[in-house]
């Protein structure tokens, strides 16, 4: 990967990214029109227990579903951990988990309540092994810190590095608690993660506006923050990066962003659960993957009041310090402060600072 | 041998015993669901358990060191990274726990922690002058009201179920691995007979374990 300030730099001043902009999801199901106000789909764990099954009907399925081929891949999934899916799913299905552990004993013609019908759950494991869809999509949810955020197709599935900007926000306002009031911005919200998880730090006198250019992740991160019951806190707008927040330029105490980060031709060669069905909108950064990523920090410094602090989430070593040194010489005098943060598995992912 | 080595951490006796590390690794690789594991390495030089205990959450994270299982690759929105399994080394104590069961990263993080306390107080002792020794209040709060070392004020007997038993218990292995496993004498000292004492180690599955891996690292024959 080569980074070339000149070219990126030309892509920011004139417009916001074009090439990241307007790329159509790739997803294969995504078949929600962008136009029409969209209905966020309910977590099935949130769905009604409706269906039944017999318990040896389900145990039929339990050991279809174990037992079902996976396709050949270069990258196939591992077995202990659909397993442990296949365990979560009943999990999510049942309204009563703990008939989960009998299924060992055969023969049993008691009814079990379910939450989708027990045609649903031979077809959507069988979309998880043979079509590689993501554990998360087919459940409609992903547990995040102590969330459980629904998501769906068109959605990014929200990472467990990205658990650690909730982290670093709760370590700046202890030590600077004028922050806890101010106004902050989490932009590319997706499902709306990071806004809700440090919503709930900043507590009643925080203000978060998060947002997206998706309407899709607008619908759901707007439902995920009504389950969470922080309307009051967090506002959602749908818009282009700063687009949405002219209304509150120079105002910001916090900006927070997990852009798109990855280099246009590695998406091809991507983990089928992620480049198969994930929206290329929210994983696709440019050639170099940074576009987003300059975009963000050339905005930062008019955004942010001074001694506002953000976080950016990167691809790696690499684009970390080149958005360090980036800020050291070309925005020279605006940041101080700027580190890199490594993730829990030690790779520089975050970077971090204040605005003068 | 194996639990000869194995009480060799409890003494923090530096040891090399690579083979509690691979009996892990092993158990882990067969798919279990949840794992604790210590390895020897790293034993640490003056701190006893009950000083890490004290230790708040953040504290105690603070000493350890943590991993995932998978850490390989550029991680990030690359991956759809279901192992959000969580490895903590506590560094002092070499001591390793893990969780791997839930969904979420943040929440394995809290078990392995909840489970890296159990195994402090399990397996890292704090050494006791028998000659000064006079127990402590969480001790004598275990203890059968027959014991006679026990005074009025020590309150009812806290049970196993009872979160403040793990500081007793805590205290009583200490005991009795201060006087190598001797039921009888850990009894003498604590003012019981031989049989109140083994039933009330027998009591708690984990006091049980710890008691008889030391009784049988000493050629004792084990508590039933
Ligand atoms: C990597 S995802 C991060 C989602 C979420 N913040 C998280 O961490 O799970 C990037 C997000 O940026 C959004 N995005 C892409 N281009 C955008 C743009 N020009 N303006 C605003 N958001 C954009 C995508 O829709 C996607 O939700």
């Amino acid at each position: 990967m080569k980074l070339s300030i000149p070219r990126a730099c030309g892509s920011w001043s004139k417009s916001p990214p074009v090439s990241t902009t307007l790329h159509k999801p790739i997803s294969f199901y995504s078949s929600i029109p962008s136009s029409s106000p969209l209905k966020p789909q309910v977590p099935l764990f949130l769905r009604p227990p409706i269906h039944s099954a017999t318990l040896s009907d389900l145990q039929k399925w339990h050991h279809w579903a174990k037992t079902l081929p996976v396709p050949h891949s270069d990258d196939p999934p591992d077995p202990t951990l659909l397993r442990r899916e296949l365990k979560w799913l009943l999990e999510d299905a049942l309204e009563v988990h703990s008939s989960v552990p009998q299924m060992g004993s055969h023969s049993d013609d008691r009814p079990i309540k379910l939450r989708t019908s027990l045609e649903q759950l031979y077809s959507v494991w069988r979309q998880r092994i043979e079509e590689r869809r993501p554990f998360q999509y087919v459940v409609g949810c992903e547990h995040w810190r102590d969330l459980v955020l629904s998501v769906q197709d068109g959605v990014l599935i929200p990472r467990p590095e990205t658990e650690v900007f909730v982290d670093l926000v709760g370590d700046v306002v202890t030590q600077n608690g004028d922050l806890t009031q101010g106004l902050w911005a989490d932009l590319g919200t997706g499902s709306g993660a990071i806004a809700i998880g440090i919503g709930r730090i900043l507590g009643p006198r925080g203000r978060v506006i998060a947002t997206d250019l998706s309407p899709v992740a607008v619908s759901v991160a707007s439902f995920n923050v009504q389950r969470y019951s922080l309307q009051d806190i967090i506002e959602i707008r749908q818009g282009s990066w700063f687009e949405p927040l002219k209304d509150v330029e120079g105002k910001l105490s916090g900006l927070v962003s997990n852009p798109p980060y990855i280099p246009s031709d590695h998406i091809s060669g991507l983990q089928p659960e992620v480049g198969w069905h994930e929206p290329r909108l929210a994983l696709d950064g440019g050639v170099d993957g940074i576009d987003a990523l300059l975009h963000l920090c050339n905005g930062a410094a008019s955004m942010l009041k001074p001694g506002g602090f953000f976080i950016f989430e990167t691809n790696g070593e690499k684009q970390c310090k080149f958005l360090v040194d980036y800020m050291e010489n070309e925005s020279k005098g605006n940041f101080y402060d700027v580190k890199i943060v490594p993730d829990f598995a030690g790779i520089q992912r975050f970077v971090t600072g204040f605005h003068h | 041998m194996a639990a000869q080595s194995l009480w060799r951490l409890f003494l923090r006796v530096p040891s090399s015993s690579p083979s509690l590390t691979a009996v892990a690794t092993a158990r882990r690789k067969f798919g279990m669901s949840c794992r604790m594991s210590f390895s020897s390495e790293n034993s640490s030089s003056g701190s006893g358990s009950r000083e890490f205990l004290g230790l708040s959450d953040e504290q105690l994270m603070k000493q350890c060191e943590m991993s995932t299982f998978k850490s390989s690759g550029p991680g990030g929105q690359h991956r759809n990274k279901r192992e959000s399994a969580v490895r903590l080394k506590h560094l002092p104590t070499g001591i390793i726990a893990q969780a791997v069961e839930d969904r979420s990263q943040h929440k394995n993080r809290a078990s392995a922690l909840a489970r890296l306390r159990t195994l402090l107080a399990l397996k890292v002792r704090n050494s006791i002058d028998l000659d000064t020794y006079s127990p402590p209040l969480e001790l004598l709060q275990i203890l059968p009201a027959k014991s006679t070392i026990r005074t009025s004020d020590c309150g009812p007997q806290i049970g196993p179920n009872n979160p403040k038993f793990a500081l007793g218990m805590l205290a009583l292995l200490d005991l009795i691995f201060a006087v190598e496993g001797s039921i009888s004498d850990a009894a003498k000292l604590m003012g019981l007979s031989t049989g109140a004492l083994s039933r009330l180690v027998l009591s708690d599955d984990s006091l049980r374990m710890a008691v008889n891996e030391l009784r049988t690292s000493k050629g004792l024959k084990p508590l039933k």
